[in-house]
């Protein structure tokens, strides 16, 4: 273990009388990757936000390298060597890669005023392959994908923090996968133990359990605000983590197996031979009544293409689709809805829900013509609609009234949810279900699911996790390449193995 | 200044607090809503008591008579903006229907006599140019402040091709009934106009399509994945609001018993700033209806208002400026994170 770089000793944060940190004790050792971990709310997010100097700790001392530490401002952090990837992405979309990486350090580069791009650019770039990563540092970040997009922040963050503490930097990483997929998580990982190499410490946040087993040394705990336990991560697994965090285990009763409906014979939705140029071919298969079909593969293998074609976002290449025998079509996806198959989308806020409408009309807005008459909607009929949805899907909210924006996030996908079911839509693709959900909403988003197929409604899943996949889908399809790799029957007692369908994906 | 939540965070937690906040931007909401009708009041009450003449019956059915035509126009166009969309082709259609519908009816130039078959087909075709304009806009995807700027143009030339340069002078019995009659003392036209506002208001207020028009206007792609159908959506405003604006033309050519592409002129903008008065967004999903027939009104009250005052038309221009900007600084919400373009 290296050098003790920094030392918090009794902080804690409170608003008012309200404690939302409480009594942490952390020693980070240079030469080492922490885990953090805790539901939504632990205090994870707080506890860093006092780390990187966005706010003050209200009681207790914080010590770096053996000095009291304090941080007015992140910037101020940044000087002292403590820099922090931000899990919503801080960069500016038009500017080029380089012009984010030096934001407010364009002094250094300016002789009267005008800066030297071409220096900067250098810079930029050195700056990057510290990474290794090899971007034309004058490309624009809205032309780059997400993942490249993250490894410019870290890039951004680490050429700040070097420059004051290089070998001895303290990163902070808030939930840097969510964006990537597995092969661009193994990359940062390389990242990450290289960082460690060279002295740093990294502190690594993620709701993804595996990931944090993979790449960190040790693990602290967090649940409601106090720290539950400290542990290295070599003894350490998931159910052990799940039960400090959440304080219960979870096996099939989190996924709520028992109500697992075995699939009928009766074939809902048939795709034969399906492809589109560019994305996947020949993908065949058959979805049954009151079964979930779970899509496995990694970003890129094609699911999300499939899934964009069923919902009308995209017209196959070639192949067909049949829904109940019938051959069908649809050019936008208000056609694939009046055929019977609607999505519940990945990203909620940008795709799902239209946050200035009322929960009443982002619930009813699906199945607007059954509830008109002579093309006017019936108000008494809508609200009773909205009514029950809402206390059947247990959406916390004072009226239906409200607008879906003011909800959080596992309450609003409760509303999309309800949305999905009252259109009378049959099949059902639910992309990401759980993204970004608190681990409480999930179990209840697992429980509407299985009554979703208890009601006789088909669905296919595109999983938040491959765990997730395994525990609520009938089936699973995996994907790699655009082409079908394999296929797994998953009835309840007996699961495949995560490690064989990660086989079949990579 | 103190923050005005300082107090509260001792006594209440983290859960209630955001309570209180939602709580406390759904009043602000309500204030934000209700702050144009309550600017009208205030408008009126003032005009009131500075000026004798001005809450006469008399003058309050010369109100109604000036906003007709542009609350007509402000039907489809409050569409149009809730989607988010403009539509610069208006004055061009209105110009191009008064002309139209003159050539049409009896008048000093030709010896056609179509009446009302002649009013019914302007509105028609007024409706398919419309429908055009959102069929290029949805399937060629060109922006809509181009496309119908293009529309308007050639509508306005369109229209003087019609007349050939000579405006149409209007001698049909119908046109100058309804231009001169009367009901209970309100003249037709504002009647007229009345109800198709009020028909745009409805459809607008209790149909799947006017919901789809919000859905739309706030956020395209979630209401894309609702399974709304988000072209014909489109098409159907701008059809709708080309019917408006024929009916407008139409109107303004009752009014005026002229057939000229120039009827149109400066008519649509003073109604775009109307509807963001009555707390309406140019970017799309706020506002309606009734919002924007408070703006109509506040706009047509002040001008009836500072006539009446003899004020100077120069000064008057300058005025209206100025309440323009405190009106809509009124009905904003400031505390978005972004400053609206």
């Amino acid at each position: 273990m290296g050098e003790l770089l920094f030392e918090a000793k009794g902080v804690g944060k409170t608003y008012g009388a309200n404690t939302v940190l409480h009594d942490i004790d952390m020693h980070i050792y240079g030469g080492e990757v922490i885990g953090l971990i805790g539901e939504n709310g632990a205090g994870k997010s707080t506890l860093m936000k006092l780390i990187s100097g966005v706010e003050k700790p209200s009681m207790g001392e914080m010590f770096l390298q053996g000095k009291p530490y304090s941080a007015s401002s992140i910037l101020d952090a940044n000087h002292q060597g403590i820099g922090m990837v931000f899990q919503e992405q801080s960069l500016v979309g038009n500017l080029t890669i380089a012009q984010n990486i030096y934001l407010g350090r364009e002094k250094e580069y300016a002789t009267c005023g005008f800066v030297n791009w071409k220096k900067m650019n250098q810079d930029a770039k050195k700056a990057l392959s510290r990474i290794d990563m090899d971007l034309d540092p004058a490309k624009r970040v809205r032309d780059i994908d997400f993942a490249a997009r993250q490894m410019v922040e870290i890039a951004k963050v680490l050429d700040v923090v070097t420059e004051s503490a290089n070998g001895h930097a303290i990163i902070l990483l808030d939930e840097p996968t969510t964006v990537l997929s597995d092969e661009e998580i193994q990359k940062l990982f390389v990242q990450v133990r290289n960082m460690k190499e060279q002295g740093n410490a990294v502190i690594f946040i993620s709701h993804r359990l595996d990931e944090v087993l993979e790449i960190t040394d040790r693990i602290y705990v967090f649940k409601d605000g106090e720290e539950t336990a400290v542990m290295p991560t070599k003894g350490a697994d998931v159910n052990l983590l799940y039960e400090k965090m959440v304080g219960r285990a979870t096996t099939g009763e989190f996924y709520v197996e028992s109500k697992q409906t075995v699939p009928t014979e009766e074939v809902i939705l048939e795709v034969e031979d399906l492809s589109l140029f560019g994305a996947f071919n020949h993908v065949s298969f058959q979805l049954r009544k009151g079964e979930i079909l779970g899509l496995c593969g990694v970003e890129g293998s094609g699911k999300e293409d499939i899934c964009a074609v069923l919902v009308g976002d995209a017209a196959p290449t070639a192949g067909k689709i049949k829904i109940k025998g019938k051959e069908c079509t649809f050019p936008n996806p208000c056609a694939a809805r009046k055929k019977g198959i609607l999505s519940v989308p990945k990203e909620r806020r940008d795709e799902g829900m239209i946050g200035m409408m009322s929960i009443e009309d982002n619930i009813v807005i699906s199945h607007m013509d059954a509830l008109s008459k002579h093309s006017f909607l019936s108000a008494k009929k809508t609200r009773r609609v909205a009514e029950d949805w809402v206390k059947k899907a247990g959406v916390k909210c004072f009226s239906i009234n409200e607008r879906i924006n003011q909800l959080s996030g596992g309450n609003a996908q409760k509303v999309i949810f309800a949305r999905a079911l009252e259109s009378g839509c049959g099949i059902l693709i639910l992309n990401h279900p759980t993204r970004g959900v608190d681990v409480g909403s999930k179990e209840e988003i697992y429980s509407l699911i299985r009554e979703m197929t208890a009601a006789g409604n088909s669905i296919i899943l595109l999983g938040d996790t491959l765990d997730e996949c395994i525990g609520l889908s009938s089936r699973i399809i995996v994907l790699r390449d655009g082409l079908i790799r394999g296929s797994f029957d998953c009835p309840v007692g007996d699961k495949p193995l995560q490690l064989d369908i990660v086989q079949k994906m990579m | 200044m103190k923050n005005k939540w300082e107090e509260s965070l001792a006594t209440l937690s983290v859960g209630q607090q955001f309570a209180q906040k939602v709580k406390d931007d759904a009043r602000k909401d309500k204030i934000r809503r209700y702050a144009p009708l309550i600017l009208l009041i205030i408008m009126t009450m003032i005009g009131a008591v500075s000026q004798k003449d001005f809450f006469t019956w008399g003058n309050v059915v010369n109100i109604m008579y000036q906003m007709s035509i542009p609350l007509v126009i402000s039907v489809g166009l409050t569409y149009v903006l809730l989607l988010g969309s403009i539509d610069l082709s208006i004055e061009g259609v209105m110009g191009f229907a008064g002309s139209f519908v003159a050539f049409l009816v009896v008048n000093n130039s030709n010896s056609n006599d179509f009446g009302l078959l002649g009013i019914i087909a302007v509105v028609l075709i007024s409706t398919l140019i419309g429908a055009v304009t959102g069929f290029i806009h949805v399937k060629a995807r060109i922006a809509t402040f181009i496309v119908t700027y293009a529309v308007g143009s050639i509508m306005t030339g369109v229209a003087v091709l019609v007349y050939q340069g000579t405006p149409i002078q209007v001698k049909d019995e119908l046109f100058i009934v309804l231009s001169q009659g009367k009901l209970l003392g309100i003249p037709y036209i504002t009647i007229i106009a009345f109800l198709i506002f009020i028909a745009g208001a409805l459809i607008l207020n209790y149909t799947a399509f006017g919901r789809a028009v919000y859905a739309i206007g706030d956020n395209e792609t979630a209401a894309a994945s609702t399974g709304i159908n988000i072209g014909l959506t489109k098409i159907k405003v701008f059809a709708l609001c080309g019917c408006t604006a024929g009916m407008a033309g139409i109107l303004q050519c009752i009014r005026l018993k002229l057939g000229q592409s120039s009827i149109g002129l400066n008519q649509m903008f003073p109604v775009v700033t109307a509807i963001v008065i009555g707390g309406g967004s140019l970017a799309g999903g706020k506002g309606g209806a009734l919002s924007a027939f408070v703006g109509v009104l506040i706009y047509t009250e002040l001008a009836n208002w500072l006539t009446l005052m003899g004020v100077d038309p120069y000064v008057k221009k300058v005025i209206q400026g100025v309440i323009i900007i405190v009106a809509v600084a009124l009905t904003i919400n400031r505390t978005r994170k972004t400053i609206s373009k």
